[in-house]
């Protein structure tokens, strides 16, 4: 059965992404609303990561480090906004800037890792 | 005249959103002949705001649709609408000539079961 | 114990995490999308996964970015809100029957009372809207899908957790309550101040999750608006796009500007509730709250409002044989609404004592957006008149709905008159008002879409004995229930309450009896809702409205007729169909279907 009548075979009909992105917004809300460091981490970096990959799967970016820092440096600076301010909310702001450590080092490791294999193969 | 945009048939499609401007109107002078309330700068000047700016932004958005409809009507064919790309549905004139000379017809067909 | 709790939550996250890179890990191949040319898999898994069209079982609905398949979850999502809803209002009004407290306890009754407003409005009525408008629009319009398909998949794949959140309150989790605010949530009784018990975490979830609904109707409008007006095939001109497209359009317009106000205030709301900040909490903190709640509260009663109203502009003519009365008339005044909507919302607050010169100009304003629903009104009438009517499933909800209309319609326009709004404010009139239109009228119009694009969805058709029983007794049901209400409040019976005096038990226990007419009502859809999807008769014909016999078809039919003609037989293969015809013999697809 044809789903679509006249649509071009390479338009894909899905991706794994979308739906981590949507579970990384409520689990890193309520990780940041309620203090609790690992969903807060979990979920910025599921996000993050998650935004990443899309943004790669559809072709607007070439590589994932270059979002990857970029999302990282962002959750640097509200990490550093919220922990070091007058704003002064120590737990929620070190987790975000763990998640953004996580994120730099884990986009790293892919680049230097992942890349490889794949030229292997 | 064939060239303006805003022909007669498209002025007579907006006088549906010209009501609620007139009531808008009606209350803005209304309100400035009666007013029980008195005047305060603020409060009256918001009680304007509050009238005048619906008012600016409907009549807006009712030039620039009317505009936006109208322009296309004399730039492209008109199909009915969501029909557009039905095989089978030709322009919008056509529909209509067809509807009214099938009406005609049962008319016709009416008045005969009338004389019989 | 408090270490532990922290642990555990770590460790649960890393595994969850580490679960979810290897899943990806599994199904995608992270270093070979081409997504503008063919060819460039490296690995098997990348070919399954892209060059058949879907994945298939549960990974194809969890990884979908397609239209339809994602209409089809919002489709399922707001039917199961609406189940929930529906149940939990049938205990309240079964609660009802008897003037004091019997069967529930009054805090469990306004935690009811918070949650089926906020499922029916958030979770039931704008998600069943964007089932039909992420279905159809790409197909009315002549678009591929949407302008961004996955942003469509993120809007939806945010309200399961939304929901989640906002009735978490109900879950067996120890010290969370359900949230008692009502849906309006009105300050200082949502800040958790006073010695109440609404400063319990289950009010931040409930915020936290309407939040979420909150951002996915953004996005999703964001995506209808982009989609409308780039991708609309060359002959879909603005004089010729369909009234639904107007109305999405329109209501795409309004979630724009009204639903990022209702996040802000929720994240103030919260701050306040969390870290000591003070909006609300300061003099005028309660009508502040007020204001900026209403001034989103409003525009949302248009945004449930205006597509139904697209739907039943779309449906009704097909079935009246003719085209719809003053097209155009219909496409600005639904523009006009649009925009006279954001300039009524404090006509929700005549009785907080604001300005009397503030009071007259959203009075005057009220009253003028009653003209342009007033035009439909008249237009879906005279379309009707002297037309060859079909008394179909989806047309009796189309005439409901007008009907329904006009009632709730009628008696809104009374309560736009401060003088009138004083003396029925808060009372049951204004319940009964405002369900003749959002059960009377979005309701009976979701179901008019239902029935009328059952073919497309499933292929199939349901069982029209039963569509009819459904549509008569929510009719019923309907009027009975609401209509009582508003007699109730004109007796002067308050809303909200659990409890009540005596002289009010018999017009309740009507309403009650009305409540359980529209259950049983909904039980048959349900029934034959399911039913015919797994066993209905299959649809062979690209038109099983007979909408060609008018010459009343609309694009998304055309698109069905398509799709079945290009349907492969069960057992071949797509190739040996094409072989067969190159031996000369003419195949005609879809006949062993």
């Amino acid at each position: 059965m044809d789903e679509a009548p006249g649509l071009s075979d390479q338009y894909r009909t899905a991706s794994p992404w979308p739906v981590f992105v949507a579970l990384g917004i409520p689990i890193s809300e309520l990780g940041l609303l309620f203090g609790l460091f690992p969903l807060a981490v979990g979920g910025l970096l599921l996000f993050c990561g998650s935004i990443a990959g899309m943004l790669k799967e559809s072709g607007y970016v070439e590589s994932t480090i270059r979002s990857l820092v970029v999302l990282s440096a962002i959750l640097f600076a509200f990490g550093g906004a919220l922990a070091f301010t007058e704003i002064n909310l120590v737990t929620r702001g070190y987790a975000t800037i763990a998640a953004a450590a996580l994120l730099l080092v884990g986009g790293v490791a892919f680049e230097l890792f992942v890349w490889d294999n794949k030229q292997a193969i | 005249m064939a060239t303006k945009t805003f022909d007669k048939d498209t002025i007579l499609d907006l006088t549906v959103n010209m009501v609620p401007l007139a009531i808008i109107l009606f209350f803005v002078v209304a309100f400035a002949v009666v007013n029980p309330f008195g005047f305060e700068s603020l409060a009256s000047g918001l009680q304007y705001t509050l009238l005048i700016a619906p008012f600016v932004l409907l009549a807006v958005l009712t030039y620039l649709s009317g505009k936006a409809i109208a322009g296309s009507e004399k730039s492209d064919t008109v199909y009915p609408p969501g029909q557009a790309t039905v095989p089978g549905v030709g322009p919008l004139h056509e529909e209509e000539e067809k509807a009214e000379a099938a009406l005609e017809e049962s008319a016709d067909a009416d008045a005969e079961e009338t004389a019989e | 114990m408090e270490v532990n709790g922290q642990l555990a939550l770590t460790v649960l996250m890393g595994v969850f995490l580490i679960t979810v890179a290897a899943w990806l890990a599994r199904i995608e191949d992270w270093r070979s999308y081409t997504p503008l040319a063919g060819g460039g898999a490296v690995g098997g898994t990348k070919e399954q996964y892209v060059s058949e069209e879907k994945p298939s079982g549960l990974i194809r609905w969890l990884t979908t970015v397609d239209h339809k398949d994602i209409g089809m979850l919002y489709g399922v999502y707001s039917l199961i809100a609406f189940a929930v809803g529906g149940l939990m209002v049938v205990a309240m009004r079964i609660e009802l029957a008897d003037p004091s407290m019997t069967l529930l306890s009054n805090t469990f009754y306004n935690s009811l009372l918070t949650s089926h407003g906020i499922t029916m409005l958030f979770l039931f009525g704008t998600p069943i809207i964007a089932a039909f408008s992420n279905y159809f629009i790409p197909l009315l319009i002549g678009a591929d899908d949407m302008a961004f398909p996955r942003i469509n998949a993120i809007a939806f794949w945010l309200l399961p957790p939304g929901a989640l959140l906002i009735w978490a309150g109900f879950f067996p989790i120890p010290d969370i309550i359900p949230a008692q605010t009502a849906w309006t949530m009105y300050t200082p009784l949502s800040a958790g101040v006073g010695s109440g018990n609404q400063m319990n975490a289950g009010v931040d979830l409930m915020l936290l999750g309407l939040h979420l609904t909150g951002v996915s109707a953004t996005m999703g409008a964001i995506n209808f608006i982009a989609t409308i007006f780039t991708e609309r095939n060359e002959k879909v001109t603005w004089a010729n796009l369909d009234i639904f497209s107007w109305t999405i359009l329109t209501q795409s317009g309004l979630i724009l500007f009204a639903f990022p106000l209702l996040g802000s205030a929720i994240l103030m709301l919260l701050l306040d509730r969390n870290f000591g900040t003070a909006f609300f909490s300061v003099d005028g903190g309660a009508i502040l709250w007020q204001h900026l709640f209403w001034f989103f509260g409003h525009p949302e009663v248009y945004i449930l409002v205006l597509p139904p109203m697209g739907i039943v502009s779309l449906v009704l003519p097909r079935f009246a044989g003719r085209r719809l009365f003053g097209f155009k008339f219909v496409v600005y005044s639904t523009l006009a609404i649009g925009v006279l909507s954001f300039g009524v919302w404090a006509h929700h607050m005549f009785a907080t004592g604001i300005d009397p010169r503030l009071r007259a100009s959203f009075m005057a304003v009220s009253l003028a957006i009653a003209i342009p629903s007033a035009v439909k009104t008249f237009n879906w009438i005279t379309t009707m008149w002297n037309g060859n009517i079909r008394l179909t499933t989806p047309m009796l909800f189309c005439i409901g709905f007008v009907s329904n209309f006009i009632i709730g319609g009628v008696t809104g326009v009374f309560l736009a008159s401060i003088p009138i709004d004083l003396i029925l404010h808060d009372t049951y009139y204004v319940v009964g008002h405002f369900h003749y239109i959002v059960m009377g009228a979005i309701a009976f119009a979701g179901f008019a879409g239902l029935y009328y694009w059952f073919p497309i969805y499933t292929g199939r058709m349901y069982q029209t004995t039963l569509g009819k029983w459904h549509f008569w007794l929510s009719m019923i049901g309907t009027n009975l229930t609401f209509f009582v209400m508003v007699l109730l409040g004109y007796g002067g019976m308050p809303r909200r309450y659990a409890t009540y005096l005596p002289q009010f038990a018999t017009m309740h226990q009507l309403a009650t009896v009305g409540a359980l007419i529209l259950l049983v009502g909904q039980m048959i859809f349900v029934w034959n809702f399911v039913q015919s999807w797994l066993e209905g008769p299959k649809v062979e014909d690209g038109d099983p409205w007979d909408l060609g016999e008018d010459n009343l078809t609309t694009a998304e039919w055309t698109w069905f007729e398509r799709k079945l003609q290009t349907a492969v037989t069960d057992g071949g293969e797509e190739e040996e169909a094409e072989l067969a015809t190159d031996g000369g013999e003419t195949v005609t697809d879809a006949d062993d279907e």
